[in-house]
């Protein structure tokens, strides 16, 4: 029985097939509403589903030069860790799997995917591949020490004394004591947390490893067929699983007492959080420089989370 | 188990690449004046893509040149099945002005099977863009097709 509930956990709720659907609803509104916001009629909400299923139908090449097990592995590990992640965040009152620091274990998981992606644009032997690759890890560099930074606020924020790294824990410590997004201390870090979300998604004004107008999408230039159909679902996958941590961390606090209502109302807010951080901010900017963006995030970012964790630690 | 929406889905969400072979830049300018806000193609799911791998439809403008002609097939050949061939403008089709040049070797018939031509010096956004539907029709049938095939080496 304990089997089949985890297995339940693992590929249906909250794991796999949930991340999915929920990922393909928010990048379908996510285009929808960029187009309404450009005065066009833009694509249905369904469009990532036919993207997706168009892509498995077509022939998948594997180019000469590339490292078949790598090249075909990659996007497939991205899909798995994705996966797990969702496992570990709490969907307000319910949580599929407990764990003693899921903080620390998401915080590895979740560099998962875009290990993945330089892998996969190392082994295909393209130069805007190796181009790519080396953008993408100047962009993980810049948006992992503010999302440190603001985690760590959190996380103090909760414990008080002691740091506390169980999402279960922060979400009953916020039943208790109001959501974090409503204590003012906290508010530098929740806006330095929206402002990393497009940037570990891969959207506009941080798109600059995948710039398709520069470099051919760097890493996936030479994907195609099924393999590119899952990087691209992972890049969806990865706006749930954003989403659905901010609300974990800094909206835990809601309960309704059903999980249906809980689910829903979480979706809610995961699509209000999508539509903010990364669909605005599409809709009116264009791409930074790699430069530039390594700058922003460790120059302002960082140091909007800096200013909460700072404020927690002097007790406010 | 997912044949037929693999079949709905490659009319709803075709991929442009677009290559210029030695195009005097206008038919560019229209092809992506077919993606802006006034004729937003991507209500039908067309996007133009950077990468000839991620492409479903390639459309070709400019009278194929002697310098672009290696490049164009190399391009073509990475494009993976099923695609389809827009050619956009007339310069593709007949040389248009160029005609009789030392410099081009044309038409595009020459190399490629074209499936859709949208003739014109330009094509108007709406010509162009109706050839691109008739090419998204044209890549479902040709889904079906090579799917068939497959069934029957299966069969046999």
């Amino acid at each position: 029985m304990l089997i089949l509930r985890y297995l339940f956990y693992v590929l249906i709720f909250p794991g796999a097939l949930f991340t999915v659907l929920v990922g393909w609803l928010l990048a379908g509104l996510d285009r929808k509403v960029i187009a309404r916001m450009q005065r066009r009629i833009g694509p249905p909400v369904l469009q990532p589903v036919y993207d997706f299923f168009k892509l498995v139908g077509k022939e998948n090449i594997i180019p000469a030069q590339a490292n078949r097990t790598a090249y075909k592995m990659a996007p497939f590990i991205s899909f798995v860790s994705l996966s797990v992640i969702m496992l570990f965040i709490p969907i307000f009152g319910f949580t599929a799997v407990n764990g003693v620091a899921d903080l620390i274990v998401i915080l590895y998981l979740i560099t998962i995917p875009g290990v993945a992606l330089i892998v996969g644009g190392s082994s295909s032997g393209s130069p805007y591949g190796a181009v790519g690759i080396s953008r993408e890890m100047v962009t993980m560099m810049s948006y992992e020490l503010p999302f440190v930074l603001a985690l760590l606020a959190v996380a103090k924020k909760a414990g008080g004394d002691v740091l506390v790294f169980n999402l279960t824990d922060i979400g009953e410590w916020q039943v208790m004591n109001g959501c974090m997004a409503f204590h003012w201390s906290m508010i530098p870090a929740a806006l330095a947390f929206l402002l990393v979300i497009p940037a570990e998604v891969g959207t506009q004004p941080f798109d600059v490893a995948e710039a398709e107008t520069e470099i051919c999408e760097g890493p996936l230039c030479e994907y195609s067929g099924a393999p590119l159909a899952v990087f691209k679902l992972s890049t969806h996958m990865k706006m749930c699983v954003m989403s659905a941590l901010f609300t974990a961390l800094f909206f835990g606090g809601i309960r309704t007492g059903y999980v249906v209502t809980d689910v829903i109302l979480f979706l809610a807010i995961c699509v209000l959080v999508t539509l903010v951080c990364i669909t605005t901010v599409h809709a009116v900017t264009a791409r930074l420089r790699i430069q530039h963006l390594f700058k922003f995030y460790w120059k302002y970012v960082s140091v909007l989370a800096l200013i909460s964790l700072a404020l927690v630690w002097l007790g406010a | 188990m997912f044949d037929k929406l693999i079949k709905k889905s490659a009319l709803k969400s075709p991929w442009l690449f677009h290559i210029n072979a030695g195009s005097c830049n206008g038919c560019d300018i229209e092809v992506v004046a077919v993606t802006t806000t006034l004729y937003d193609a991507e209500r039908f799911g067309f996007k133009i893509v950077g990468s000839p791998r991620h492409a479903d439809i390639v459309v070709v403008s400019g009278p194929v040149t002697l310098q672009s002609r290696d490049r164009l097939i190399r391009t073509l050949a990475q494009v993976p099945e099923p695609k389809c061939v827009v050619s956009v403008g007339s310069c593709p089709q007949s040389g248009n002005v160029f005609k009789g040049s030392y410099a081009i070797d044309g038409p595009l018939e020459k190399y490629v099977h074209v499936d859709v031509a949208v003739a014109g010096c330009t094509p108007k956004p709406q010509a162009i863009m109706e050839g691109l539907y008739e090419a998204a029709r044209i890549l479902e049938e040709k889904r079906e097709m090579i799917r068939k095939a497959a069934k029957g080496v299966k069969g046999s």
